[in-house]
């Protein structure tokens, strides 16, 4: 046994002897010190190693490294009993998890988004309405001003279950229907399902959701339409954002708009988000058709009105950067559970 | 549409670059959908002289060319059956990539070494094969860079028109429109102008059978036409929009419907029959080859165009192949019409077939323009297909035709809707632009101007433009939507209720969601296999579906009249995802029950081919296999649970009856779900294992679904009930029951001599089988007492006991356990 295997003997000895013997942090952290610190023994001895004789140089150096290497482990082990020892005999652990009394569920994030649009709404005075899935292609079609067998039919492909019944296509039959039972002033949002017969991919579902609304009285105006669109998306997509009307044409209002608003991830210069062009459509709107009118049983120039639709899948997949619609029909519980704390 | 800016600028010039007529025309309500930069570019392609040809010495077909590029000569192979020593030809360079991707190099053909390639037009992306290589002008220059002659550069704008606006089909259309929107000058197309004397006879006669099918019918002849291909700009044009050039005849049409937006067809005249044509039903012809050769079959609302030998064209759709323009032809019978938009549209949809041409005259077409149009096309037949115009021409209309009334605008209802105050001068400037003509309120044809400020009339391609509103679009369209007002003062602003539907929608969604349920939203169809696997029996309401005649989806055809497939589907689709169970899902979500439709107001016709549209609330627990304390099937008595608890919540007062009443359902697992008052509503318990496997799942799982729209939508009105502050005194009951006696009846027992202090009762505990006797049950319930009027004696409780447990065992031999 050489001179250096001796005096790491001697060292191991002495050191574990002070590790076993530490009855408390304090007096650990000193050893820790005492043992592995830069005026220790065996960091002299290391800083030696290279004065050594080549030929002893690599033997002492390992044996010192493990001594270092078991010394820590030592300390370790020793700190971890110290603080076992301190707690109570029968303690409960604490960091197991809390135990909620039942587990969480979800709203469906269409439905969420649905009700809230509804909610922001009806805080204006709209009153909400329901309409049939299953409708007649009157109040789809015909009583919406889209003349029969006309092109403007051909942009919405229609499930039809006879001649007369389809599915609705919008939400916007409801219109008819309701002023055929009521008299303004009606302010009226109804939301539903809607159907296209159409192809499926990550931006159209064959089924979807929209909301209608529409306010009729003796003078209602553009105006009033532009102010409301404003209200519902400071309220819904936060204050400041900015809208556009843009013309475009629906059979059923005229004035027709479709209704822009300020890409919110560029701020209006342009990105993958918006296309590039910096604005996002979120709903087509404007003045209700006289045809319409007259369809519903009103007089001639009786009254004015404002018609909108939104599509709620589009809104909910801006609002939480959803990339594919068929994620919400899939209703993939890892999916659906992201959405737990939305109400 | 795809709109040439190139073409564009022949009418039109604008401001800016593309990016700025794009957002110019979206903000005029014509949406670009799309943008691209077309160019026909052949790097490495230059002009070249072949010297001279011979044979190839190992195959019959092959030629060997030597051929001077304007520097060195160079030996290429060509496989072109019209290569010639002594032609100017193009020649693609080792190094040059071709459009479709090709790259040349030197190669060895058949042994021969081949230092590059004479190109055909196909090849080039430069148009068709006319027999091979393609010949340029024995002038041509060689050495050249063919991009110096056949380049081409242009922007694209892709259009979306709306089916209102049929004059935008078109490049002049569009340049009309920006000229409106910018006040540019509007420079016309030129055209051929019929000379004012002439002695030579069309000899062509056209006969219309019905005015209502074809209002107008205009016929021209182009004699002496040379066919070849059409001039560059027009093929590059037509390629930059997408069309392939074909000749220069054909290309012509083609290029006017794109110009102008309406349709022409060229019919060789040389093949037609006899001289006259008729425009007519099909009536007995039953068959038709079109310009693509395929034989369609017409019926009797076919409006077609006959020759003596029967018919030539379907009538604004295609043209037929019998008449086809081709090499041979020499003289063109050019047609122009205005068919009805109505007979073009079915006869399309009937066919299945969409061209241009049905397209621009189903959203109908430019009366004005008929004539136009054929003289646009003979003046480029005249350009550049060397025709000879016959003066003579056919041009019949139906004399009953009514132009349009002029429009009344007031300008108190412009204002109205708009909410502007806009001035009667401003607004007929706005219309002014767009070509509408104002007509002195004197002179005004229609005396129904009644309190109309001005008297609008409009051209003939705005025929969309029909009534007050149609104008007043224009004019705040024109004048732009952002300046118009935003009235701070919308109304609204009144307060109004919530349904009681949508309460009770809200307050079961917070509840079941809450407890651990996830809502999910399912397809309204499914296919008629779900029923087989749900096992509904023949004559089960349910079996009776709404079916979607002209589904593109596969298979799923059926308007639901259940929501259970449609849960079991995104069940086995979750089970399968390694999910931690049980998992909890709920929906509410409408079924449809055909002929189920009750009154409503006012009724149409139709409206009892609606079917009902109940809105179902289902909820589910699955894979939940361990039991209660009580020793019960967790997920079974799970459901029970929450549908009592909701109904409580709601104000329901649903009775669970055991039956087996579902098909679906385990056997002795089910209840039927009451309501006082409104019968059967609802359904729960557990779904039978061979319908779950017909499902692809193999976990239990328990269901539970009600009717909400059967139920009473009202919530209770809650009024607060004084409580006993007294203390309770609790008594179990440990009882050894006979089987065949229910909770329910020891319940009812209890509860009826329990006394007026018996508050509540609890099943605590339940359990058959070691040290209870066989075929009886160890029930555990648990009493509590509690007087609102002062403290409760043991005594008079056990007096109460008393009477409960005798009844018990004289009712039904229940025994009280040791």
């Amino acid at each position: 046994m050489s001179v250096m295997d001796e005096q790491i003997a001697r060292l191991r000895a002495a050191a574990e002897a002070r590790i076993g013997a530490a009855a408390d942090g304090a007096t650990l952290e000193a050893a820790r010190v005492a043992l592995l610190g830069r005026r220790s023994e065996l960091t002299q001895l290391l800083r030696g190693v290279k004065d050594l004789p080549e030929a002893e140089r690599r033997v002492a150096g390992d044996a010192l490294n493990r001594l270092k290497t078991d010394l820590a482990a030592g300390l370790a082990e020793r700190e971890r009993g110290l603080a076992l020892a301190a707690r109570p005999a029968g303690a409960v652990d604490l960091t197991l998890p809390g135990a909620p009394p039942v587990p969480l569920g979800s709203l469906h994030p269409l439905l969420v988004v649905l009700e809230e649009i509804c909610d922001i709404f009806h805080s204006m005075g709209f009153t909400r309405e329901e309409g049939p899935d299953v409708e007649l292609d009157y109040y789809n079609f015909t009583a919406l001003n889209f003349p029969d067998d006309h092109p403007a039919r051909d942009s919405q492909d229609t499930f039809y279950v006879s001649d007369a019944v389809c599915l609705r296509t919008q939400t916007s039959p409801a219109q008819v229907r309701v002023m055929e039972r009521r008299t303004p002033p009606l302010s009226c949002i109804v939301p539903g399902r809607v159907y296209r017969n159409e192809a499926t991919d990550a931006s159209h579902a064959s089924e979807f959701f929209q909301i209608e609304g529409f306010s009729v009285d003796r003078d209602v105006s553009l105006a009033d339409l532009r102010a409301t669109v404003q209200q519902f998306v400071d309220v819904f997509f936060g204050a400041g954002r900015k809208i556009r009307f843009r013309p475009h044409y629906f059979p059923f209002t005229e004035p027709s708009v479709e209704v822009d608003m300020a890409c919110a991830s560029c701020g209006g210069s342009g990105c993958a988000v918006c296309g590039r062009t910096g604005w996002l459509e979120i709903m087509g709107a404007g003045m209700i058709h006289p045809n319409v009118f007259a369809a519903a049983g009103y007089a001639p120039d009786a009254y004015t009105g404002y018609a909108f639709g939104l599509g709620i899948d589009r809104i909910a997949m801006l609002r939480w950067g959803v990339d594919d619609i068929r994620l919400f029909y899939e209703n993939d519980l890892r999916f659906l559970h992201q959405f737990r704390g939305a109400w | 549409m795809k709109i040439s800016l190139d073409w564009l600028r022949d009418f039109v010039t604008w401001e800016g670059d593309a990016e700025s007529l794009a957002s110019l025309l979206t903000m005029a309500g014509i949406n670009v959908e799309g943008r691209e930069e077309f160019t026909i570019a052949l790097p490495g392609v230059v002009v070249a002289h072949v010297r001279e040809t011979a044979r190839h010495p190992q195959a019959d077909k092959l030629t060997l060319c030597q051929v001077w590029d304007g520097e060195q000569t160079l030996s290429v192979v060509c496989g072109a059956p019209n290569v010639r020593a002594d032609q100017k030809v193009l020649l693609a360079r080792p190094g040059a990539v071709l459009p479709g991707g090709a790259k040349i190099k030197v190669s060895r053909i058949r042994g021969v070494e081949s230092q590059g390639m004479i190109c055909s037009a196909r090849e080039l992306g430069l148009g068709g094969d006319e027999g091979g290589i393609m010949e340029l002008p024995a002038a041509a220059p060689p050495g050249t860079a063919a991009d110096a002659l056949y380049g081409f550069r242009d922007q694209i704008l892709d259009l979306e028109i709306t089916p209102n606006r049929p004059d935008l089909l078109g490049h002049f259309g569009v340049a009309r429109e920006i000229a409106a929107l910018t006040g540019a000058m509007l420079t016309a197309p030129a055209l051929w102008t019929p000379p004012k004397t002439s002695s030579e006879r069309l000899e062509w006669s056209v006969e219309i059978e019905s005015f209502a099918d074809c209002p107008r019918y205009t016929a021209h002849l182009a004699r002496g036409v040379k066919l070849g291909p059409a001039p560059d700009f027009m093929r590059n044009r037509l390629l930059a929009v997408g069309q392939r050039p074909i000749n220069n005849v054909v290309d012509i049409t083609n290029y006017v419907m794109l110009e102008l937006g309406q349709p022409l067809h060229a019919f060789d005249r040389g093949k037609l029959s006899g001289t006259r044509l008729v425009v007519r039903r099909a009536g007995q012809e039953r068959e038709f080859t079109a310009l693509d050769g395929q034989t369609r079959h017409l019926d009797d609302d076919h409006l077609i165009i006959a020759d003596s030998a029967g018919a030539v064209a379907l009538a604004g759709i295609v043209g037929g192949s019998r008449s086809e323009v081709d090499a041979s032809t020499q003289e063109v019978l050019l047609e122009s019409a205005f068919f009805d938009p109505l007979v073009v549209r079915r006869g399309a949809r009937k066919l299945g077939l969409v061209t241009d041409s049905s397209y621009r005259f189903e959203r109908e077409a430019d009366w004005n323009m008929v004539e136009k149009a054929a003289w646009r096309a003979l003046h480029l037949l005249q350009q550049h297909a060397g025709a000879r115009i016959v003066p003579d021409r056919v041009d019949r209309q139906n004399p009953d035709r009514e132009s349009l009334p002029p429009i009344p605008l007031r300008i108190a209802q412009v204002n109205r809707l708009l909410g502007t105050e806009i001035e009667t001068t401003e607004a007929v400037q706005l219309l002014q632009a767009l070509d509408l003509t104002v007509v002195p309120l004197g002179q005004a044809r229609n005396r129904k101007s009644g309190s109309a400020n001005v008297m609008i009339e409009v051209p003939s391609f705005r025929r969309d433009l029909r009534a007050e509103v149609d104008l007043v679009e224009e004019i705040a369209r024109l004048r732009g939507f952002d300046r118009l007002p935003t009235d701070p003062a919308a109304r609204g602003a009144r307060a109004v209720a919530p349904r009681a539907l949508d309460k009770v929608r809200r307050r079961v969604r917070a509840h079941l969601s809450a407890v651990g349920y996830s809502e999910i939203v399912t397809s309204s169809f499914l296919a008629r296999e779900d029923l087989e696997r749900l096992g509904l029996a023949d004559g089960d309401a349910r079996r009776n579906c709404l079916s979607v005649r002209n589904a593109r989806l596969e298979g799923e055809t059926l308007l639901r009249t259940t929501l259970l497939p449609s849960l079991l589907r995104i069940l086995r689709h979750n089970l399968n995802a390694d999910l931690d169970c049980p998992l909890r899902l709920f929906q509410l979500n409408r079924v449809f029950w055909p002929g189920a439709r009750g009154a409503v107001e006012p009724s149409r016709p139709q409206e009892d081919q609606l079917p009902a549209e109940p809105l179902f609330l289902q909820l589910a627990v699955a894979g939940r296999t361990e039991s209660t304390p009580a020793g019960l099937p967790a997920g079974l008595w799970e459901v029970k649970g929450v549908v009592e608890t909701l109904g409580g919540l709601i104000g329901w007062s649903l009775e669970a009856r055991p039956g087996d009443s579902e098909p679906y359902g385990a056997l002795g697992r089910q209840w039927r779900l009451e309501e006082a008052g409104s019968g059967p509503v609802g359904w729960a318990g557990e779904l039978d294992g061979a319908v779950l496997a017909g499902f692809g799942i193999e976990a239990p799982v328990c269901v539970a679904e009600v009717d909400l729209t059967s139920l009473p939508a009202v919530l209770p009105s809650l009024a607060v009930r004084p409580f006993s502050r007294f203390p309770a005194v609790k008594r179990d009951l440990s009882l050894l029951v006979p089987d065949g006696v229910t909770f329910a009846e020891l319940a009812a027992v209890i509860r009826e001599r329990g006394g007026d202090c018996l508050e509540s009762l609890e099943l605590f505990d339940y359990y058959r089988g070691k040290g209870i006797p066989a075929g009886a049950a160890a029930l555990g319930i648990r009493l509590k007492f509690r007087s609102a009027k002062g403290n409760l004696k043991g005594t008079t409780v056990d007096k109460s006991l008393a009477l409960v447990t005798e009844e018990l065992a004289a009712r039904f031999g229940a025994q009280l356990r040791a």
